[in-house]
């Protein structure tokens, strides 16, 4: 049980870590630069929206990868000084 | 008692971060310009208010450990304990602001780095800080605490340059959206979703600071038993 725990507190943070990096790198192109010589100005926002939407979901998403990945490494840190006090 | 109020507190904090991710998702509106993008301030701006507070607390350990070193051992290792929690738990919240930072530089800025004032002097606290880390992590022998108290103090004397360079140095990172002068500020239908941000996140880094400080309180116990058990053997 305690394993269990220990992998699941593990695997959570790693997991949000991968799920940032997905959305980051799945993200659609991004128009050209010279984007206003091919579409109108809502044409862009339209096309940009989707990719700011990923971009903003990843730097929440690794901000709790980073902080519960933290907290794991405590809680993992306090188990093993129990076992050391035990010993 | 005291697991009941640990437990209070955990339960305010977590309903604190709901309700704040609440309010910078759904209830604060886009901004005119930069669209959901600007959510990205709601986690990044909180970070580094948190960072800095417990870089502050790390510096305020160190000066502490060094006044008790010779007289007050006891204390001196409790301030020891508070910068080492300070130091690491403001790395962490400085490491948020580092990644967050540079995913909202590449859709507005369309780059992910430049070597601007303040992002320069903030990869140089977080790299200082890093090195007082790696210093209590890797150094041995008595003068171990001491260096690490002096690298502390010295790591905190970046906060202030950090949180002014961007008001010496006008070059790509923004102005300073609070206390920036005339044309600075927010919209204020934003600004509750950021401070409740703050506050949340205020609340998670004092816990898991509190649970740091406790783990080292406990390593300094240990060595200190393994070395009364090394002199008696």
């Amino acid at each position: 049980m305690k394993k269990l725990f220990a992998a699941l507190v593990v695997a959570v943070p790693v997991a949000l870590f991968v799920w940032a990096c997905y959305l980051v790198f799945s993200a659609p192109p991004e128009p050209p630069f010279d984007w206003r010589l091919h579409m109108s100005d809502a044409q862009h926002a339209a096309a940009i929206a989707p990719i700011n939407h990923l971009y903003t979901r990843a730097a929440y998403t690794v901000t709790w990868a980073i902080q519960l990945g933290y907290a794991a490494w405590l809680c993992l840190r306090w188990q093993s000084q129990k076992q050391e006090i035990a010993k | 008692m005291k697991k009941v109020a640990i437990g209070l507190y955990l339960l305010v904090t977590v309903a604190l971060l709901i309700w704040a991710y609440r309010q910078a998702i759904y209830d604060a509106p886009n901004d005119a310009a930069q669209g959901e993008m600007f959510r990205i301030i709601y986690y990044h701006v909180p970070s580094f208010s948190v960072c800095f507070v417990f870089f502050a607390l790390s510096f305020l350990g160190s000066i502490g450990f060094l006044a008790f070193r010779h007289h007050h051992p006891d204390r001196a290792q409790i301030a020891d304990a508070l910068a080492l929690a300070g130091a690491e738990v403001g790395v962490v919240f400085c490491s948020v602001g580092l990644t967050t930072g540079p995913l909202w530089g590449r859709r507005a800025w369309g780059m992910w780095w430049t070597w601007d004032a303040r992002l320069t002097t903030t990869l140089v606290l977080w790299l200082i800080y890093v090195s007082y880390l790696l210093l209590r992590r890797f150094a041995a022998g008595p003068q171990m605490q001491t260096l690490a108290a002096v690298l502390g103090i010295f790591g905190a004397l970046d906060v202030p340059i950090v949180y002014m360079a961007n008001r010496w140095w006008r070059t790509q990172h923004p102005a300073p959206v609070f206390g920036g002068g005339e044309n600075s500020g927010m919209d204020p239908s934003m600004v509750g979703a950021l401070l409740w941000n703050m506050l949340a996140w205020f609340l998670w880094g004092v816990l898991i600071l509190l649970f740091r400080f406790r783990v080292e309180r406990r390593q300094q116990k240990i060595a200190a038993a393994e070395a009364e058990r090394a002199l008696n053997a």
